[in-house]
């Protein structure tokens, strides 16, 4: 029905013979049929010329395009003499977050050789290793989370991405205190495994 | 069928005639093509698409050397190209071919070479032409650096390819948008800030010692180089500040003049402005002039441990 409210369509339509017959065999579903690439390979290299120009360039997607965060317009907030904004101070995700990292990335080293080194098995490096171990695991996860869901673009996505990884270490420590209390422990397994 | 074709006619022209053109618009028609798109394509006409990647340059034209010589050294360069005027079109690698006994040693050479004989379109920044004023940073065969500071290499069978920094906005061909850059730089202060004067009334003195912290830190150009290199940089540019940037707070940070120094190290106390460095140290490989951002990073960083 398009043609009705377009006669530009109309008159291209009755510009060769072909294109007259298709309008008026189909004459509601003729506008669809002329935008499917396919009904146009398919037809006469004639008929295919006379059809107008907008039909033979409509896109067409098969499937919908599926992309990871792409770029956003550009945005400069304020003008472009402003300073960018200033976050408030927060040790706790700054310097004091930075140095308690640090210190238990580094912690970790002798604690992991020490069992081994010394040969012997003792409940208390062990629960220490497995702490840390836990602590460090889900400060690395969470640095990521920071930096592949940006707050401000996608803050659901972000904070369920948070308490996935809350979830996660909370269930990493209960295993580990179950496996230490009621079974062997960490560093007896891995001897064990080391030696089977 | 003749009489089929008249009402056809008449009913079009009584629509046309009574029914203004902006009711008309409703309806689907072939000539619109995006009329019926779902939502989400909506929003890619907005949002500039990233997965259309750059038209190769295999499928563009190549612009030869205007006269070659008998014992010419033709080198191809491949050169990014997007003009703003059509932002429809995809950008493409323009191939240009010189005579390298014609051109200068450096690409800059090159590029201005290309600008005044073969192509005036090719669009990029240049100043100095001696490595101090960092306006032609872009990346070059995969570095970024400054073109005047970047020799041709000499096999003519390697092709050079010159892209604008990576993760910019392009403003046109070679040339990005420092906005939101110089906005941060903005951010750090970097001035002289102090409240009380000096003791003698004049300069505010240092010692020999003292100046010496600031050497690898003043020689900054602020070309960009190091902060677009940074994959930390690329994923959050509106937060993270970017080496370049936290060089220059080091800077004012470290000099023993400047009396706001727990007030610069605030600004960069949280998760994002600072701690955002992984230390990949792709800035101190890149940077044109040898300098170091990463230790300067590392330098804040322990500056501010335990505080």
């Amino acid at each position: 029905m398009a043609f009705i409210v377009r006669p530009s369509l109309l008159r291209q339509s009755f510009a060769s013979p072909a294109a007259a017959q298709r309008v008026f065999s189909t004459a509601a579903s003729s506008s669809m049929r002329q935008t499917s690439p396919l009904v146009q390979q398919l037809r006469p290299a004639f008929a295919r010329t006379a059809a107008p120009k907008a039909s033979r360039i409509a896109a067409f997607h098969a499937t919908q395009r599926q992309q990871i965060l792409p770029p956003l317009p550009q945005k400069v907030v304020g003008t472009t003499n402003d300073p960018t904004p200033i976050p408030d101070p927060a040790p706790a995700h700054g310097s004091y977050h930075w140095s308690f990292e640090r210190l238990v990335a580094a912690g970790l080293v002798p604690l992991t050789v020490a069992p081994f080194a010394a040969g012997s098995l003792n409940p208390v490096t062990d629960s220490i290793l497995c702490a840390l171990l836990v602590f460090h695991s889900h400060v690395g996860f969470e640095s990521c989370i920071i930096d592949y869901f940006p707050k401000a673009r996608i803050p659901k996505i972000r904070s369920a991405a948070m308490w996935a990884l809350r979830l996660g270490t909370v269930t990493l420590g209960v295993a580990l205190y179950s496996f230490e209390t009621n079974d062997i422990g960490i560093t007896e397994l891995i001897m064990k495994l080391w030696h089977a | 069928m003749a009489t089929t074709r008249v009402l056809a006619r008449l009913a079009a022209t009584r629509t046309a005639a009574v029914r203004p053109a902006v009711f008309s618009r409703g309806f689907a028609s072939v000539t619109d093509t995006s009329a019926r798109d779902p939502i989400s394509k909506a929003a890619e006409k907005i949002v500039p698409d990233p997965a259309r990647t750059v038209v190769p340059e295999s499928k563009t034209s190549t612009v030869k050397e205007p006269e070659p010589s008998k014992d010419a050294k033709i080198k191809t360069f491949h050169i990014y190209r997007w003009n703003p005027d059509e932002p429809t079109a995809k950008p493409r690698m323009q191939s240009y071919t010189l005579d390298l006994n014609k051109t200068g040693p450096m690409m800059l050479d090159a590029l201005i070479r290309i600008k005044n004989e073969i192509d005036p379109t090719l669009t990029f920044r240049r100043s100095c032409r001696e490595g101090i004023c960092g306006s032609c940073a872009m990346n070059i065969d995969g570095v970024n650096t400054l073109a005047c500071l970047c020799r041709i290499p000499t096999e003519t069978t390697k092709e050079s390819r010159i892209y604008p920094l990576p993760h910019m906005y392009i403003v046109k061909d070679l040339v990005p948008d420092m906005t939101n850059f110089y906005k941060q730089y903005r951010s750090v202060k970097p001035y002289l800030q102090r409240t009380t004067p000096s003791p003698d009334g004049r300069e505010y003195r240092q010692s020999k010692e003292e100046r010496k912290k600031l050497d690898g830190l003043y020689e900054c150009i602020l070309c960009a180089c190091c902060s677009t290199s940074c994959p930390s940089y690329w994923w959050n540019q509106e937060e993270y500040l970017g080496p370049a940037v936290l060089l220059q707070s080091y800077r004012w940070i470290a000099d023993s003049r400047d009396e706001k120094k727990a007030e610069r190290q605030d600004a960069l106390n949280n998760s994002m402005s600072l701690y955002r460095c992984h230390t990949i140290l792709n800035c101190s490989r890149t940077c044109p002039k040898g300098l170091n951002p990463a230790l300067a990073i590392a330098e804040i960083k322990k500056s501010m441990a335990f505080t």
